[in-house]
């Protein structure tokens, strides 16, 4: 079975309730990074061909922030957060309590905050996946990528090994005070790794 | 006036228009690889995603998803466009190892094997590519320009440099 035969409605449905969880967590995470509170609006869940991504950001050869991690364990999956480049400068002055704008260009330290996010955010994830499922898995450390949209897609296009894939898009907003950050990530689960979550989908639906 | 004719994931596109331009745009492990006869003014451009189709047909539309049967399809359609693959000039680009983090980048270095997959099959067709510009940690725009078979690149805040 491939991956795009698993990736229906129902997958959407129980994902919807496992990212919804997930998230709330990861602005609870987030919040304690950060010492003020940080909320979440309730993420949509979307499924997307991987070739649709590079319109979403503006063009293949436009310059972004990809921050990429997989899962091992049970529950093999990849996670990549894709931001433009601008938006990612504001998201390091969010993290990093500063004005909107402070941040100009991506060093050491700027690079190791947005892979925080990303830590952060797989992890939560997984733990959602983790409670309501029972599947563990831990995530790798996070890789943080500034290049052309096109070349840090094709991380996940060549993995996924193919060109129609889709792949499952979380869309959500952080606010955090009066500031407020739209967030897209992919994840691209293993298609066998999808399985139990379905399995776990359908007893719910069949009670 | 130029006209950008975009040669996206998977695809080949062949052209003899002296006003077109073949892109790929940014190439990160894909590689792009450029065919132009200089007799015929024939230009090919391939943007193969992986190494090597699994089991080496070319079934289903997908040959130009990977590199040694999107080299089969380009010559093939090199030809029919009136040019020849051992007059053909061939350059190759990409095939970069997007993830510099150690425990990542050993799993999924599928641009060397895309680069290895590329030599490996001009060898077997006893073609020779006159210039690489591949591997390396990023990503890259691809140009080949009909009117003249001049071949650019372009990395992230770089200028266009020929090959």
């Amino acid at each position: 079975m491939n991956l795009d035969e698993l990736l229906n409605d129902n997958l959407l449905v129980a994902m919807q309730s496992i990212v919804t969880k997930g998230v709330e967590q990861a602005a609870e995470g987030f919040s304690g990074m950060l010492g003020q509170s940080l909320t979440v609006d309730s993420p949509k869940v979307k499924l997307v061909d991987v070739t649709e991504i590079p319109s979403m950001l503006g063009g293949p050869e436009n310059e972004a922030v990809g921050i990429y991690l997989a899962s091992e364990g049970t529950m093999c999956s990849q996670f990549m957060l894709i931001l433009p480049y601008q938006k990612a400068l504001e998201l390091v002055d969010l993290l990093m309590e500063q004005p909107t704008g402070t941040t100009d260009k991506l060093g050491s330290i700027e690079r190791s905050a947005l892979a925080e996010v990303g830590n952060i955010t797989s992890t939560m994830f997984l733990n959602a996946i983790a409670s309501q499922t029972g599947i563990s898995s831990r995530p790798t450390p996070p890789a943080v990528m500034v290049d052309m949209v096109g070349a840090i897609l094709d991380i996940i296009v060549a993995t996924t090994g193919g060109i129609a894939e889709k792949v499952l898009l979380l869309q959500t907003t952080f606010n955090c005070g009066d500031r407020a950050l739209n967030a897209e990530f992919w994840v691209v689960p293993d298609p066998i790794t999808l399985k139990p979550i379905l399995e776990k989908a359908s007893q719910e639906n069949g009670k | 006036m130029e006209n950008s004719v975009s040669v996206g994931l998977g695809e080949i596109a062949i052209s003899r228009n002296p006003d077109e331009v073949l892109v790929a745009y940014g190439l990160g492990s894909c590689l792009g690889i450029g065919v132009y006869d200089p007799v015929a003014r024939v230009a090919g451009l391939l943007h193969a995603v992986l190494p090597e189709s699994p089991n080496g047909s070319s079934a289903n539309g997908s040959a130009a998803k990977y590199v040694n049967t999107g080299i089969v399809e380009l010559m093939k359609g090199l030809e029919a466009a009136g040019g020849s693959p051992a007059r053909a000039k061939i350059r190759v680009i990409g095939g970069a190892n997007m993830l510099l983090s150690s425990s990542l980048s050993k799993t999924f270095d599928i641009g060397t094997r895309n680069i290895e997959a590329s030599r490996k099959t001009f060898e077997k067709m006893r073609l020779k590519v006159s210039a690489e510009e591949v591997g390396g940690h990023t990503g890259r725009t691809v140009r080949l320009f009909v009117h003249n078979g001049r071949m650019t690149f372009r990395i992230v805040g770089g200028k266009e440099q020929e090959i």
